[in-house]
């Protein structure tokens, strides 16, 4: 029992994140048609900038690190990722749309392996502590607390907590605001758009901006719980893809559940389901993945249909 | 007697095959040959300016990046697996090496057929998917191989890899010259295969696929067959390199054939050029230059060379892909035509006729088909005879397009049979309606962007060969080669039929819009049909083009075709028509069988 505990808990704290990673992935595929493979080393990016404002590049311990310094790493880091991000749909993807997918493909992966190169270039350890901005240690026993015999990390409450604000958050723009509004128009018929005045460039610009910086703010709340390399956000960027095809890029909702469900999967299998099949453990990252692949190739199209 | 007759066809046979490739010999031809000689003197002429070792490792990524060309150059397949390829060769070969005695170049094909399978897989996995989903599921593809590398000690030997015991290489003593000079070797036969594919009816099918589907599959081109092969043989040369890379470097490095290598041999091809045989050497060879300057700015800055080696190639791409995509060979092979304009090449006649090779009645019946709780098509019943034309008119939404792709097979029919003279088609796919001699052209759209007049008609073509295969492409088989002549034959044959056989050898994007519609039924001709399906002829025809169509059409039901002919145009249905079918709401509102009404 309290194995199924400790389970969920870590699940939905690393599905969160995948979730919210989902969430851009499907975002931009419906409103362009493309998978933005660039996607999860953008959140690294995010996440690593937030690091520099706030501590630079030198070993720290979580004591170091000023309140007011933290916020304004965590705003530096989500302005880049918005700029980043944005400048990367100009640069590499506008160009392609509806004409190359090889352009497209190569590009947003160059984008990737530039950004994440970059990030080895400025920061050669093998791996960072990021400070913390809310102090969990603090509480319960040196910031764990026991639930049903399960020791859980407080951290993961808040990383789910955020993660389901942010959901909610992005969920509400895209229902009652008028740039929402105008992302649906575009997802649905982007000509359409255009005609009653939508600058469908500039808010599809505006999307794979606010893609990356969702996702990114969920891994720094996230990122103090475990040492993060500069490679994690390209892993991240594969989970919230391997969400995003389970629900065929669904809604922002269905998305978000398939990343908090990818979570949970891969902590069962990571216990080997809970101790019965400990022969699992090892396979808990390959079997998602193997299951992505089989479902994108056995599922009819949802959207365009390719002959004619 | 019979022995001199087989030798006086022998010797015939290869004075044809001689001078039909002095005739396919070309500047870009002595170029490559130039090109491949340069590559095997090089370690003996750089004196140990560059290590052997490196220089072999290089020619082992050419060959996987010339692989992968098949995939991403011909067949236009965004494949981002070719890394997981090259890893599943490698580490196939390795197991068999450390459990078996065999020779090492017999280990690495045994990698080649692995990674071939799994190829194959991949290939079947992703053979109806559009690019999106092909880039997403080849790219997971190589992730799972990466990550299963990663975490699976029994199959990776853990983070120090796999220990390979060193095995003679077609009895040679495998110094990394030997591994070098083999590489050269297997690089150059893979792109001159890549240069004979490209030319052969097999590169033509995958050229069509790739610049348009809809096109390519209403003239019956398999598509699926035809990707699942792309993937199979790619991956069969990525498992090759593999392979023979974990015998040069003698330990199989579970890092080392992960999402990155997938990246760089995709840079390879786009940056040296993916239709150009030797583009994705050329490309290897400018990653290696990159790696150099790498090294450089790593010394510069005291940090490893490994971190910016990605970087600068992931900027180079970039620069390419902004430049409009323009990839070092072919940039390079333009440039020298400017100088030297391509010779003519010898003009050819039409032997064959346009004729039928058979009379066959096409029967529809209770044709339905339902989008949701729509019908779109509600029990159409109709018949095509041999030397008719049939108008099938109504208005727009009616369900004349969907009949269309209902009797054609690109869309499936909840209800109703379809049949042409004895064999019955219901639930055929498209490409084996072709096949059975039933054939549709598109509403006016830009067809294969690249191709010309004539290669247009030869994809047509191509559906009648029967020895026109990639391994037969290949060894250009004695009977392959009497196809081509034939193919050739009945392709302006079709040509001549609708008026464009002067144009032959431009390309077809310069065709007017009634060219194009023109050129489509030319297309579909040449598969050598029953049932022609022509669908809105004179889309943007000017008053002139309407009289040739009406000459054209005319023509066809003289001939013996039996014509089916949606239009918006009744002056030309009434025209040409023997009857009119027209359709309200999915259904049959009246049939005329007046003629010339």
């Amino acid at each position: 029992m309290s194995l199924a505990v400790q389970v969920v808990f870590t699940g939905l704290s690393a599905g969160g994140v995948y979730g919210l990673v989902a969430i851009g992935h499907s975002l931009i595929y419906r409103l362009t048609g493309i998978v933005y493979f660039a996607l999860g080393d953008l959140i690294a990016l995010g996440a690593f900038v937030t690091l520099l404002v706030a501590a630079g590049t030198q070993p720290l311990t979580q004591e170091t690190v000023s309140g007011g310094r933290m916020a304004l790493g965590v705003v530096a880091g989500l302005l880049t990722c918005v700029l980043v991000g944005a400048a990367g749909y100009f640069a590499v993807v506008q160009p392609y749309i509806g004409r190359s997918a090889i352009g497209w493909v190569a590009g947003t992966l160059a984008l990737g392996f530039a950004i994440h190169a970059v990030l080895d270039a400025a920061f050669s350890r093998p791996a960072y502590v990021f400070p913390d901005p809310i102090p969990f240690r603090h509480v319960g026993h040196d910031g764990l607390v026991t639930i049903l015999g399960a020791q859980i990390h407080v951290r993961s409450f808040a990383v789910i907590g955020v993660a389901v604000l942010v959901a909610a958050a992005a969920s509400w723009v895209l229902q009652r605001t008028w740039f929402g509004r105008s992302l649906r128009a575009i997802a649905d018929d982007a000509d359409g758009a255009a005609v009653v005045g939508i600058s469908v460039e500039r808010t599809r610009a505006l999307a794979f901006g606010l893609a990356g910086a969702i996702a990114a703010l969920a891994v720094i709340v996230a990122a103090p719980g475990a040492p993060f390399e500069t490679g994690s956000g390209t892993l991240l960027g594969l989970k919230g893809l391997v969400a995003a095809v389970l629900v065929r890029f669904g809604g922002l909702w269905s998305a978000f559940a398939a990343g908090l469900a990818l979570g949970v999967v891969e902590a069962a299998l990571g216990t080997g389901l809970l101790g019965h099949l400990p022969g699992l453990a090892a396979y808990r990252e390959l079997i998602p993945l193997l299951v992505a692949i089989i479902l994108l190739a056995v599922r009819p199209l949802q959207t365009r249909e390719v002959v004619e | 007697m019979s022995a001199h007759a087989t030798a006086i066809r022998t010797g015939t046979a290869l004075r044809e095959a001689a001078t039909s490739a002095r005739e396919g010999w070309s500047d870009t031809a002595t170029a490559g040959g130039v090109a491949v000689i340069a590559a095997v003197v090089a370690p003996f002429v750089l004196g140990g300016l560059i290590a052997d070792d490196t220089l072999a490792g290089g020619a082992y990524l050419a060959l996987a990046a010339t692989g992968l060309a098949l995939c991403v150059g011909l067949a236009g397949v965004p494949s981002l697996a070719q890394g997981a390829f090259v890893g599943t060769g490698a580490f196939v070969a390795a197991h068999v090496l450390r459990h078996t005695q065999l020779t090492g170049e017999l280990c690495a094909l045994i990698g080649a057929i692995a990674a071939a399978a799994l190829g194959t897989a991949a290939g079947f996995a992703v053979r109806s998917l559009d690019s999106v989903r092909v880039a997403v599921g080849t790219w997971l593809l190589t992730w799972l191989v990466a990550l299963a590398l990663g975490t699976l000690p029994w199959l990776s030997g853990g983070a120090q890899g796999l220990v390979v015991p060193t095995r003679r290489l077609f009895g040679l003593h495998p110094t990394p010259l030997v591994h070098y000079e083999l590489g050269v070797m297997l690089t150059g036969l893979c792109a001159l295969a890549l240069v004979a594919l490209r030319r052969g009816p097999f590169g033509l099918d995958l050229a069509a696929a790739s610049q348009n589907r809809g096109a390519a599959a209403a003239l019956g081109v398999p598509m699926e067959r035809l990707r699942v092969a792309a993937f199979a043989a790619s991956a069969f040369v990525g498992g090759l390199a593999g392979g023979l890379l974990v015998q040069l470097d003698i330990v199989a490095d579970p890092t080392a054939y992960g999402p990155l290598l997938s990246f760089e041999l995709l840079v390879a091809v786009l940056v040296g050029g993916a239709v150009a045989a030797l583009g994705p050497s050329v490309g290897v060879i400018v990653l290696g230059l990159i790696s150099l300057a790498a090294r450089a700015l790593g010394a510069l800055a005291g940090v490893s060379a490994a971190r910016f080696q990605p970087m600068l190639e992931a900027l180079l791409l970039l620069a390419v892909l902004t430049t409009g995509g323009h990839a070092f060979v072919p940039a390079a092979i333009r440039a020298a035509r400017r100088f030297r304009p391509a010779r003519e090449r010898a003009s050819r006649r039409a032997a064959a006729t346009g004729k039928p090779s058979r009379a066959e009645l096409l029967r529809a019946e209770g044709l339905v088909k339902r989008f949701g709780p729509v019908s779109a098509v509600d029990g159409v019943s109709l018949e095509l005879e041999p030397g008719t034309v049939t108008g099938l008119v109504g208005p727009n939404g009616s369900g004349k397009t969907t009949v269309l792709r209902l009797l054609s097979g690109t869309l499936p029919a909840d209800e109703g049979i379809i049949g042409l003279g004895g064999r019955d088609l219901t639930g055929l796919p498209a490409a084996a309606r072709v096949q059975a001699g039933l054939v549709r052209t598109l509403q006016s759209r830009p067809l294969f962007a690249e191709l010309t007049v004539l290669e247009h008609a030869l994809v047509g073509a191509n559906r009648r060969r029967r020895y026109g295969g990639a391994v037969r492409t290949l060894v250009s088989t004695p009977l392959f080669r009497a196809e081509n002549g034939l193919a050739e034959a009945r392709a302006f044959a079709a040509l001549e039929a609708v008026g464009l056989a002067e144009e032959a050898d431009r390309p077809a994007s310069e065709l007017t819009g009634s060219g194009r519609e023109r050129l489509m039924i030319a297309a579909a001709l040449a598969t050598n049909p029953a049932v022609l399906l022509v669908d809105e002829p004179s889309a943007g025809a000017a008053p002139e083009d309407l009289e040739l169509l009406r000459t054209i059409l005319t023509r066809l039901k003289a001939e013996g075709f039996a014509v089916l002919l949606v239009e918006h145009n009744l002056a030309l249905v009434h025209a040409v028509a023997d009857r009119v079918l027209t359709l309200e709401l999915g259904r049959v509102a009246s049939r005329d069988t007046d003629a010339g009404l």
